[in-house]
Formats: C-alpha cells, sequence, structure tokens
C-alpha cells in the first residue's frame, strides 16, 4: 500500500513538473494569441445590489473596446479579444474569496479589475498579494486601498478616497462658512469615519465649528434620534455621511421634523440621480434642494456634457450593447468610465503583457479619462497611489432635479 | 438490536474516511478549498442536526453562534498571537456556553415560536459584534484579516481531520442515553418527563451542544476564509444551514455530509446550471441578472423537498432497501423490533 502511495506520488510529482516547463516561456496567465481574460466580483444581489450596474458599464466598454480596430487595425487590445468574467459575490466576504479564487484558479485570469466592496475587498487583498495577482481600481473609496501600498504591492484603488472628499467639504465651510454652527450625522464605520476625519482636516482651526457628530449604526432602523439631536443644538449646517438608504431616511426625518438648515453637504456616494429622486419623493423639494456635494465623472443627465466626445461615446455604446439600461444612473457610467482606464492600462502593457508591467504602468498613471470632469488628471505616482484625487463641488437644484458644477476644481489630497 | 445496524454504519464510516483521505490527490487547490468550506458548514449542521434533527428544537441561529467561534479565533490569534488551530476549543467551549445560556429562555418556547426567537441569535450577535463599545475587539463593521492566507489543500487538510473528530464525537453522544433522552423529547415532551428524563437540562444540554459545533465550525470558517466580518454571519448563513439539514435528512448524521455539500455547491454552480438549461430551451433566463442564481437554487431545493421528503439520507436508506430487498423483508419479519423507525418528512 505504501509503495503504491509513493508511486501515485511520483506521478504527480512528474505531471506537476510537465505543466510548469509547460508554462514557463509561454505567455502570462490569462493571455493567449487572441484573448486576454479579466475579471472582477460585485455584488449583483444582496443588500448592496444596487451596485450591479457597475460590471455592465464595463461590460459596455469592452465590447465596444472588442469591437473596434485600435491604431494598430486590430480589434481588441493589441489583437486580442477581452473576455470579462465577473461574478456574484452578494456583498459577502466568503463568497468573494471564493469567487476570487475560481477567477484566478479556474478562469485563469490575467488580472482582476473594479472589485466591489471595502470588506469584501479587504478579504482578497492578502491572497492576492500573495500570489502576485493585480487587484486594480478597487470600487471602494476607503484610504488603505491607496496607503497600503507597500505592504500590498498588487493593490490599487481608482476614485477619490473619502478623507479626500471629507478635507474638501472642511475647507469650503471653513473658506465660506467661518461662522456657521456644524453638525455632523455619520455613519458609525470606517466609512463615515473617513468622511468625519476628512471634515476635521479640512476646517483645521475651524474644527471647533463642529458642535455636535451624531453616529449611527448600519443596523438601526432609524436615524430620528440623531436628527434631533443637530436640531436641538441649533446647527446652521448639517452634514450627512451616509450611505444611500440611510441619507434618504434623513431628509425624510429632516422634513418630519421640520428642521431646516441653512446648508447640507451630502457625501457623494448618495448623490447620484436615482437616489436623489428617492430623496425627494421622501423629503420633500425644500429641504434637498441646495444640497452641496463633489463629484469627479461627468453626471449624464446635465446637458452640458451631451456633446462632448466621452458622453457621446457612452450613450452610443450603452443604447447599442446595454439598451434596456437606464442611462442617467450614474453607476452605468462610472462602470464604463473605470473599464476606459482598464483598457489603457491594458493597451500601456504592450504586445506581450506582464502582471509586473501592468503594474507599474497603474502606479504611474499620467492621462485623462473623457468621461472625467474636464480638468481633472488620473495620476499616479509611486509617492502618490491615488488615480484620482480631484474633485468639483456640486449644487443640487430641486426643481430641474440637477446638479450643478461651481468653483474650480480642488485636491483633495493636496497637503495631505 | 444496535449490533445488527452497527457493522453496516462503521464500514460506511471507514470508507467515507478512506475517501476523504485520498480525495485531495484528485480535487485541485481551488476544489480542495471548496471542500474545506464544506467541512465547516458539515461541523456546523452536525451540531444543527442534534439540536434539530434529534431534539426536536427549531433553530434558525446556528449562524449567529458561529460569529461568537469566528471571533474568539480572530481576537486570540490577532491580537494575542495565538496559533489560530490551538484556539478551536476554546471558540467551541465559549460559544457552547453562550449556548447553553441561550437555552434557558427557549425552554418557554417550541416550535414556530422557539424558531422565531432563535432567528434573533445572529441579529442580537451581529449587532453585538459592531457596537462601538466591542469594536475595539472585533474590528467592528469592517472586520479583521487573519495573519494568514491559506491554499486550498492547507485548508482541506486543517479542516477535515477536525470534520471527522467532531462527526465521531456526535455519533458517540448520540448512541447512548442522552440521544435517546433527545429523541423522547422531539417525540412527546410529556412522555420524556414521566420517563424521568430532565427537560430543563437536556434541553439546554442540546442548545449547549449545538452552539459548541457551531464556534468550532466558525473558528475553522474564521482561518479558512482569512477575514471576518459581522455581516458574514447574517441570517441568511443561518437559514443555510437548516436547509442543508433538511435536504441531507433530518434525524440523519450521515446525510449531512449531503447537506454541507449543498450549501457550498448548488450556488456556486447555480449560474453555470442555468446556462445549461438555457441552451435547449433557448428561454429568455439572463443567467448574469440579478437574483437569477438564487431561483435556482430555491427550484433545486423545492425539487429535492418534494420528490424525496425524507431527505437525501432517505433517498438512500430507501435505495439500500430495495437493493437489500428479500433478506431485509426476511429480516423484517424475524425481527420485528429492528424495524427502522418510520421516516418524518
Amino acid at each position: 500500500m505504501r509503495m503504491r502511495f509513493g508511486v501515485l506520488a511520483a506521478a504527480f510529482a512528474a505531471a506537476a513538473a510537465v505543466c510548469v516547463t509547460a508554462l514557463a516561456g509561454a505567455q502570462a496567465p490569462g493571455v493567449t494569441a487572441h484573448t486576454i481574460v479579466i475579471g472582477g466580483t460585485f455584488p449583483l444581489s444582496g443588500p448592496a445590489s444596487s451596485y450591479a450596474p457597475i460590471p455592465v458599464g464595463m461590460k459596455v466598454y469592452f465590447t465596444h473596446v472588442n469591437a473596434s480596430r485600435g491604431s494598430d487595425h486590430k480589434r481588441g487590445i493589441h489583437g486580442r479579444q477581452i473576455v470579462w468574467k465577473y461574478y456574484d459575490d452578494g456583498y459577502s466576504p466568503p463568497n468573494t474569496v471564493q469567487q476570487t479564487r475560481k477567477l484566478v484558479e479556474e478562469d485563469h485570469v490575467f488580472a482582476l479589475f473594479g472589485g466591489l466592496g471595502t470588506e469584501p475587498q479587504q478579504a482578497v487583498t492578502g491572497y492576492l498579494n500573495q500570489k502576485k495577482v493585480p487587484q486594480v481600481f478597487v470600487s471602494t473609496g476607503a484610504t488603505e486601498f491607496g496607503t497600503g501600498q507597500t505592504a500590498h504591492p498588487w493593490t490599487i484603488g481608482w476614485q477619490p478616497d473619502y478623507v479626500a472628499e471629507g478635507t474638501i467639504y472642511g475647507k469650503y465651510a471653513a473658506a465660506n462658512w467661518p461662522t456657521k454652527k456644524i453638525g455632523v450625522i455619520y455613519q458609525n464605520d470606517d466609512y463615515g469615519n473617513d468622511y468625519l476625519t476628512g471634515l476635521k482636516k479640512g476646517l483645521g482651526a475651524k474644527s471647533s465649528n463642529i458642535i455636535t457628530t451624531q453616529g449611527f449604526a448600519v443596523t438601526d432602523t432609524s436615524v430620528a434620534q440623531q436628527v434631533a439631536a443637530i436640531r436641538a443644538s441649533g446647527a446652521d449646517v448639517i452634514a450627512i455621511f451616509a450611505t444611500p438608504a440611510k441619507t434618504i431616511q434623513t431628509y425624510a426625518t429632516m422634513k418630519a421634523l421640520r428642521y431646516r438648515p441653512e446648508q447640507v453637504i451630502l457625501n457623494s456616494v448618495s448623490a447620484t440621480d436615482t437616489f436623489m429622486k428617492a430623496a425627494l419623493a421622501n423629503a420633500d423639494a425644500a429641504t434637498v434642494d441646495g444640497s452641496i456635494s463633489t463629484a469627479y465623472l461627468m453626471d449624464p443627465k446635465n446637458p452640458k456634457y451631451a456633446n462632448t466626445p466621452g458622453m457621446k461615446l457612452y450613450k452610443a455604446q450603452m443604447a447599442k450593447w446595454a439598451p434596456q439600461a437606464d442611462l442617467n444612473n450614474g453607476l452605468y457610467l462610472y462602470g464604463f468610465a473605470k473599464a476606459w482606464d482598464v483598457a489603457k492600462a491594458l493597451s500601456l502593457a504592450g504586445k506581450n503583457p506582464t502582471r509586473t508591467k501592468l503594474m507599474k504602468i497603474v502606479r504611474h498613471m499620467s492621462w485623462t479619462n473623457p468621461l472625467a470632469i474636464p480638468g481633472v488628471k488620473e495620476k499616479t505616482t509611486p509617492g502618490d497611489p491615488f488615480p484620482i484625487s480631484q474633485l468639483k463641488l456640486i449644487r443640487f437644484t430641486a426643481a430641474t432635479g440637477l446638479w450643478t458644477e461651481f468653483g474650480s476644481l480642488i485636491n483633495g489630497r493636496s497637503g495631505t | 438490536v444496535n449490533g445488527r445496524r452497527f457493522p453496516t454504519g462503521v464500514a460506511a464510516a471507514i470508507l467515507a474516511a478512506a475517501v476523504l483521505a485520498v480525495l485531495p490527490f484528485f480535487l485541485t487547490d481551488t476544489h480542495q478549498y471548496r471542500f474545506a468550506f464544506v467541512a465547516t458548514f458539515f461541523i456546523a449542521a452536525l451540531g444543527l442536526q442534534i439540536l434539530t434533527g434529534y431534539a426536536g428544537q427549531i433553530s434558525l441561529g446556528q449562524g449567529g453562534f458561529m460569529l461568537v467561534g469566528a471571533y474568539v479565533t480572530t481576537i486570540l490569534s490577532v491580537d494575542h498571537g495565538w496559533n489560530d488551530l490551538a484556539t478551536i476549543p476554546l471558540a467551541g467551549l465559549i460559544t457552547g456556553a453562550v449556548g447553553f445560556l441561550f437555552g434557558f429562555p427557549a425552554l418557554r418556547l417550541r416550535g414556530v415560536y422557539l424558531a422565531l426567537a432563535t432567528f434573533a441569535i445572529p441579529i442580537v450577535l451581529i449587532a453585538l459584534a459592531k457596537a462601538d463599545w466591542a469594536s475595539k475587539y472585533t474590528g467592528g463593521v469592517g472586520g479583521k484579516a487573519l495573519p494568514h492566507v491559506l491554499s486550498g489543500h492547507e485548508a482541506y487538510i486543517r479542516t477535515w481531520p477536525i470534520a471527522g473528530g467532531m462527526f465521531v464525537l456526535a455519533w458517540l453522544l448520540l448512541r447512548g442515553k442522552l440521544g435517546r433522552s433527545f429523541r423522547t423529547i422531539r417525540e412527546s415532551e410529556i412522555a420524556a418527563v414521566s420517563s424521568g428524563i430532565n427537560l430543563a437540562l437536556t434541553k439546554t444540554l442540546a442548545f449547549g451542544i449545538s452552539a459548541f459545533y457551531a464556534g468550532v465550525a466558525g473558528s475553522l470558517y474564521a482561518i479558512v476564509i482569512g477575514f471576518v466580518n459581522p455581516d458574514t454571519f447574517a441570517v441568511g448563513l443561518s437559514l443555510l444551514l437548516l436547509i442543508g439539514v433538511v435536504v441531507g435528512g433530518l434525524g440523519s448524521l450521515v446525510g449531512v455530509v449531503a447537506g454541507a455539500l449543498f450549501i457550498e455547491y448548488v450556488p456556486l454552480y447555480a449560474p453555470d446550471i442555468l446556462r445549461w438549461v438555457e441552451k435547449p430551451l433557448g428561454s429568455p433566463l439572463d443567467p448574469e441578472r440579478a437574483g437569477a442564481p438564487a431561483a435556482v437554487y430555491g427550484f433545486i431545493l423545492l425539487l429535492v423537498l418534494y420528490a424525496f421528503p425524507t431527505g437525501i439520507a432517505g433517498l438512500l436508506r430507501r435505495a439500500y432497501k430495495s437493493l437489500a430487498g428479500s433478506s431485509y423483508t426476511q429480516r423484517r419479519a424475524e425481527y420485528p423490533s429492528a424495524l427502522p423507525k418510520k421516516e418524518k418528512a
């Protein structure tokens, strides 16, 4: 018996050795003569499924790339078709871990792009870095996907991080409302705390203007207590640092309590068309009107961008490949814009892309995305691992249901 | 009477152990990793089988107890430098104690009311893990990463020996007086009390043992995933475990294996199944549509329950009976008392 096992083990070792030799000298994992396989995990079902349009927006752009000829007159990236594989993880780490291993070990992806969610992506960061598989442009603004580059060289974020965004609100408040009292309602976790940290940083010497901070747990059913406390404090400005559902609830509670602060600051995650519509429906125009937020991508609903090349491409390709999709849902545009960067990076990685080359490119980015607000640069250096750091302030007009940009571009990470 | 069925059971167990021992030679690393998940579901579902299948107490809280075990392991290994495997017994015991305490309020409730009360277990424990004062230890909503990332093979060889041990332990516990007490309570509490069974102690003990299993499972779950956050243990996990037990067959320890495989593999391959079904039908089903995999999962679940309500274990038992054929009928006539218990849906 022992003998048999020995033979068996030897056979396996031989087979493994053959496989290894076959791989050596061949192309990078996921890259063949005609295809390049990439993937990601997204919450297509479950509590965070409102983000499901993101991978669809990405798919539409990749389909467009596969169908059109590049400057080398070949379709796809250097003649290779992009195979975009994405799986549902339901925003749950055990699923993310399994689906990510499936992508790496069974689908043999070249790299992972745009994986969504702070905790789900944290759960696979260790694994991917151990395997040296690029985890590029994760869809979360948690600061650590940028700051952790020494420990996790194969991981990089994309959008402005939450601290940077909070800093912009702080700077704006310090400059424009130097004497106004600020009340903050925030989700008491990494996400909300990142924003609060940023706000205080931006206010600097004026951070004593914050007269109350009211935290709530995601699991809380109501935010009435927090809104009432801010109302009682007599704050002139309310800053809402919450996920969409709780933001809508906050607006509704403000209306119910007849609390009308002079100004409302709203984090960008909740400031999209879909959620603002819901806020208007659950509160009223007077409460929501004039809210301030930030943006770094074009708003598909804003007529001023209708004739830009980027927006034209987005609308044409979406109509072609995803005709049922709601074009005004900014999450499709988010996916589309991100996929533009993915294709750009893959193209720059050359005819014989390797994972190392790809990481080198995304750590030395310097270009502009056609769907970003004009002037926003995508730039990374070894000392600055955050691809997008510039934002523009935007103000909501209830009557038209539109966000309007005002002021100039602000770099949230300058001086941090 | 026991002696007559004993050899078949032992033979099956030895065969299963042998299969599990050689399986790693034939599975890819990814599948070994999935089997490690199967092992953790197996342990948690074994505990639930003892509580629900044997003692007759429905619980929708098993996933919540897993949270306790997972955090004991995470906190000890991340913040106090323990070897993660060394934390498993403690994780089991602490969770067992929590389960034992929960058993007291559960004494007053039965059936559906008990199920509803146990529904609160994951909800309360998740809220506790996220609470401000606990965040210092648990990492709050953001969760915590464990120090090691395991390969599929490493995960397999850490989980299955423990799962095997837990199975033997369950078998030993249930074959004696305790198992008999559990079954009596399940059939009739009045009969149990009148035959001298301490109802309160036996029920709370069932909860304690069940939670001990959940604690060990949760601890391994954390080790295998390498990351823990409270929402991992949401109510859905508890429901899956109960479904696994029912699919495997209530009151069958062996059936739990099938249940655990079901929990792990069906959702994973649901989109593929959908694609495969879609081809000949040419139907407009979109495998990538949100919720489509859940629909497949639900359909298979209904099919299993409808076609073999006694679970996969019941199905195997029936197959065995028809294979054994005449000799079985003969034995039945000779030893009426050896009749297997009437299967319950």
